[in-house]
């Protein structure tokens, strides 16, 4: 039977995967890896580190599976792991970026994620890549709650009460972050716009 | 005079108050120019935030699925729960092996223990022999004889 095509519920699925069927955690993980793969990418910003902390958090749920309560849905607890998941590794990474001295922890990773832009506009895709390297340049600054937390509203577009269930934090704090993140990415931008005016009207100064 | 809102500005309502702030979506109702640069930073930073994910082949998902059922299997093994199954079954198993092949020497060598422990705890057939008189012996001689002497 294709994976894609079973009908049976989260909470069927769940049932037949603590009753012993191997296959039913296969239809779960067929069901939800792309959206906790997803997630993951957005907030590390590495396709393979996203395909472990995938790889991890499927692991960790079906280590857990006998404890899930069904409280919330298979695809919340999921994506809830995931991003616990990815916090976790952003702060080992800055951590280690400490000590070995590393002053770009994303890597060369940006290079994946072009913007995507129907209309070739010279302007328009100067302005796209100021606002891609501005918010890079910002989300350097941020410390790992604050770039989950961007990073899912700028990547995910998940809304703020969502993003705020998901860290079990108050809609409130996911905001002060936010606002602390946008704060930083403005001045990147401001720091761009002066450097071009500078540029290009050399005679003002 | 009502002033405008730049892209930079609009950032903030963007991402921290999409749709809810008042003043910036009043205005950007009655300003077409506001208007279309918040749809442009809209589809600027959507375009940003795309992720490769659509591109992404099928093949890659299945070689991660099967990467997750394989680590799954291994830690399904290894896990505290299947350890603590498998130390009960072996001690099970261990009870078994030890019942049966102990048993039968078990069961010979009992009545052998059983006499011998009966034996110690008999209680002598003449009181005046146990341990317990032994020291009065003299006594009981003595009164045997004077019994006998009595008697004689």
């Amino acid at each position: 039977m294709s994976q894609t095509n079973d009908r049976r519920s989260d909470q069927e699925l769940i049932d037949n995967t603590l009753a012993g069927d191997a296959n039913a955690f296969a239809v779960i993980v067929d069901r939800h890896q792309r959206k906790v793969f997803r997630v993951t990418l957005a907030i590390v910003r590495d396709e393979s580190e996203a395909d472990g902390i995938t790889q991890d958090t499927f692991v960790q749920a079906y280590m857990s599976l006998g404890r899930f309560e069904g409280r919330a849905e298979l695809q919340t607890w999921l994506t809830r792991i995931a991003i616990n998941r990815s916090r976790d590794f952003l702060r080992r990474r800055r951590f280690l970026s400490l000590l070995t001295l590393h002053t770009d922890e994303d890597g060369t990773t940006e290079t994946m994620l072009e913007p995507v832009d129907e209309r070739p506009d010279a302007e328009r895709q100067l302005l796209s890549a100021q606002l891609r390297v501005a918010i890079r340049r910002a989300e350097r600054q941020l410390s790992p709650q604050q770039k989950v937390i961007f990073r899912l509203r700028h990547y995910e577009n998940l809304s703020l009460e969502d993003i705020a269930a998901h860290l079990g934090l108050q809609s409130g704090t996911v905001r002060a972050h936010l606002f602390r993140a946008v704060h930083k990415i403005r001045r990147e931008l401001a720091g761009w716009r002066s450097a071009r005016r500078m540029k290009h009207e050399p005679a003002l100064q | 005079m009502s002033q405008h809102y730049s892209e930079a500005d609009l950032l903030e309502t963007y991402y921290t108050q999409p749709g809810q702030s008042m003043p910036v979506m009043m205005h950007l109702a009655g300003c077409a120019e506001c208007a279309a640069r918040y749809e442009r930073l809209d589809h600027k930073i959507r375009g940003l935030a795309s992720c490769h994910s659509a591109r992404t082949p099928d093949a890659f998902w299945a070689v991660q699925r099967s990467a997750i059922l394989r680590r799954v299997g291994a830690a399904a093994n290894h896990s505290p729960f299947a350890r603590v199954t498998r130390m009960a079954a072996a001690a099970v198993l261990a009870l078994a092996l030890s019942a049966t092949l102990v048993w039968p020497l078990v069961n010979e060598e009992a009545p052998v223990a059983r006499t011998e422990a009966a034996s110690e705890i008999t209680e002598p057939a003449d009181p005046w022999e146990s341990e317990e008189l032994s020291d009065l012996q003299p006594i009981v001689e003595w009164e045997t004889w004077v019994d006998n002497g009595g008697r004689s």
